[in-house]
């Protein structure tokens, strides 16, 4: 570890001009979010002082717009995606590091290639099945097509973390005369429950944020996800930036607490598959 | 240890992987496929006739069902208040198309399936798919086109004498049932073709190609940069990654839109700031101008990137043994020596790897160019996906929107191949673990 060098008052300094490039964006939106629409215009535009701060962006987000709607459709698409794509990714990843099959190579070389997949590739096909099943505005006509990414994503992440669980455990679980089903669920799975549960969010974002099929697919209002439903806030000739930076704030503030909370998990889950160990 | 009934490990193994590729296969892999389907029919989904791949000449029952009642009707209506030559011309054309029906109802299907549609529409029940189309033989197409066309012929001379009661209805009865005819799409490589020499296809991925080449090469050179400065001890680490991590979180059409408001032309604040600094002469040029535009959405990018690539260098770098820069300290190595022949070297896999997704994804750009500049200004940060979108859902032509859609795969699976013929077996790592 190259941990020697030690900070000195210019690496400070760097640092915080360095969070303050990255947290800018935020912090102006936030500021514009407060902000009473005469202060958000023309003279006030450029100013920190808010004269007269207000919550009142915030309110209309959720009364004049059916902002509450689309957080709750994000949500459940996101978690019904994660849930699902774990299960499948647990048991084929935990195939891949534990079970001795050949195709292994070429099981992992295709997962990697459906994660490189540009998403505009399958739209045409995906988005014309989904209106002939119906699917189209449902829950179920996004889960689906999230599985383009969400399985991949999982299957290429838990089988980096399931490779380093060592594989004794399993060999002395073998010869204590447990089945292969004991094995996994008995020793295996609560070894693996941290990786499972990185994995769980680096999904859940990114199901999160999807924004191509939810745009395409889920087009009525009581459908939409909070990305596509924020974009339809501007009108054709308005920009209503007080709410847009209001929705804006109430989306990313849980997920600044989720990554506070879990930022060693998730940069954990980021690096593992990318570097060599 | 296999006893009788219990599956051996090897067949436990399929066993479990057996789910999760047959779900990649059908919803990830089947889709391209057919999406190159697609992309050699005119489909089009504004246009009843075509918003489906048909191979064959055909009839949509339901639309024949439905309309071809109103046509006879119509003809009806007028003979009965119409004289002479000219009621014997309508009765005639009834004739004629009553003539055509049965011809078409000769080869036994059509006749069933006309019952079976009609009364389940007279049920107000929807009608299924596998009933919906009947194929026809070329000659039968012929007859009704032929049919058809006569009969709107004569219509619109009689319209044109005024001799008809409802001179408005004609062309909309006729209309409606040459629309149950269907042609086949099939088109072949003709899209490929047209893209070929298409300006805007050639705009857009010269676009495509900037806007990736010139955000990756930034995000590297910073990250890198970044990476190296924070490789070392000091107090707020935690804080730090999470702030990297935050840009890297939020949804990029979020993203995007805070950064329209900072680049707004009245009231954005780094608009306001780079005219101040001298940047722009005047901050409303920043997203109306081809220049501007392109430099904000690069900007946008690497705002957000940035800190995601220095992260995964930053993981790379802490994989580097410390004893190799003592050993080179003892040397006698300058720092730009151990830079470019420890570090650089011991991270070329953890770079290119890095490289290889950010080059992906930026080639893929969609959202963020969708909700920053839409395309715009005169198509000028429009990228292939952005073009293939519009094509698809706002001219609603898929055909030739899938064309664009697989050259952009097309073009992934190129670098993606350059990418890892360099990586080599790296990649998937077999080496490592079991």
């Amino acid at each position: 570890m190259s941990m020697q060098k030690k900070a000195g008052p210019f690496f400070y300094l760097f640092l915080l001009i360095f969070l303050f490039v990255i947290m800018f964006p935020f912090l102006w939106v936030l500021l514009a979010a407060l902000k009473p629409p005469n202060e958000l215009f023309g003279a006030h535009a450029f100013q920190i002082i808010i004269e007269n701060p207000t919550l009142d962006n915030f309110a209309r987000v959720f009364t004049e717009r059916p902002f509450g709607t689309y957080l709750w459709n994000s949500t459940v698409v996101a978690t019904l995606t994660t849930l699902y794509a774990i299960t499948i990714a647990s048991f084929a990843a935990y195939a891949v590091a534990w079970l001795p099959f050949k195709g292994k190579s070429i099981v992992l070389g295709m997962v990697l290639a459906v994660s490189m997949f540009p998403q505009i590739a399958t739209i045409s096909p995906i988005f014309m099945f989904m209106q002939s099943m119906g699917l189209t505005n449902s829950y179920l006509g996004l889960i689906i097509p999230y599985t383009t990414f969400a399985l991949p994503l999982a299957i290429w992440n838990l089988t980096v973390f399931f490779r380093k669980i060592p594989i004794d455990l399993g060999e002395a679980a073998k010869v204590d005369g447990a089945s292969i089903w004991q094995t996994m669920t008995r020793v295996f799975f609560p070894l693996a429950m941290p990786g499972v549960f990185t994995t769980a969010i680096l999904v859940f974002i990114a199901a999160w944020n999807e924004f191509l099929f939810a745009l395409t697919i889920n087009t009525q209002e009581a459908m939409k996800t909070v990305p596509v439903g924020i974009v339809m806030f501007q009108g054709q000739y308005t920009m209503p930036w007080g709410e847009i930076s209001a929705a804006s704030i109430i989306v990313t503030v849980p997920l600044v607490i989720l990554v506070l909370v879990f930022q060693r998990r998730i940069v954990s889950g980021l690096t593992s598959g990318a570097v060599k160990e | 240890m296999t006893t009788k009934g219990s599956l051996s490990e090897k067949q436990m193994g399929y066993l479990l992987i057996a789910p999760a590729l047959l779900i990649i296969l059908i919803i990830a892999i089947w889709p391209v496929i057919r999406s190159f389907w697609i992309s050699l029919h005119d489909v089009r989904l504004n246009d009843p006739t075509k918003n489906e791949i048909h191979e064959t000449y055909g009839l949509d029952m339901e639309r024949y069902v439905n309309t071809l009642p109103n046509l006879l009707r119509y003809l009806d209506r007028e003979a009965n208040t119409a004289q002479g030559t000219d009621k014997d011309q309508l009765l005639g054309m009834k004739l004629q198309i009553e003539q055509m029906r049965d011809t078409l109802g000769q080869t036994g299907e059509v006749a069933a399936r006309y019952q079976q549609i009609d009364q389940l529409l007279l049920a107000f029940k929807p009608v299924p798919q596998e009933l919906k189309y009947v194929e026809l033989t070329e000659e039968q197409t012929d007859l009704m086109r032929n049919t058809l066309q006569e009969v709107e012929k004569a219509l619109l001379t009689m319209a044109n004498q005024k001799l008809l009661q409802k001179p408005e209805g004609a062309v909309g009865v006729i209309q409606g049932i040459s629309s149950a005819l269907i042609e086949p799409n099939y088109v072949g490589f003709a899209y490929y073709k047209q893209y070929l020499t298409d300006g805007r296809l050639w705009a857009a991925l010269s676009n495509t190609l900037f806007f990736t080449v010139i955000s990756v090469s930034l995000e590297l050179v910073l990250g890198l940069w970044i990476a190296l400065l924070i490789n070392r001890q000091f107090m707020g680490r935690g804080l730090i990654r999470a702030a990297v991590l935050v840009p890297w979180a939020v949804p990029t059409v979020i993203s995007a839109l805070m950064w329209k408001f900072l680049y707004d032309g009245q009231n954005g604040i780094v608009a306001f700031l780079f005219e101040q600094v001298g940047l722009l002469d005047d901050m409303g040029t920043l997203l109306t101008t081809k220049g501007g535009a392109m430099f904000s959405v690069i900007f946008a990018d690497v705002w957000k990137t940035t800190p995601f690539m220095a992260l995964l260098l930053f993981a790379g770098l802490q994989t580097i043994p410390q004893s190799l820069y003592e050993a080179a300290e003892v040397d006698g190595a300058s720092k730009s020596q151990q830079f470019f022949r420890i570090t650089l070297p011991l991270l070329k896999s953890s770079i290119l790897v890095a490289l290889l997704f950010r080059t992906l994804d930026a080639f893929r750009v969609f959202d963020l160019i969708y909700a920053l500049t839409g395309g715009g200004p005169a198509n000028s940060t429009e990228t292939i996906s952005v073009y293939a979108y519009k094509t698809m859902f706002a001219q609603m032509s898929f055909g030739e929107g899938s064309a664009l859609a697989i050259i952009v795969f097309f073009c992934v699976a190129l670098i993606s191949i350059g990418y890892i013929k360099i990586l080599g077996a790296d990649l998937i790592g077999e080496s490592r673990g079991r």
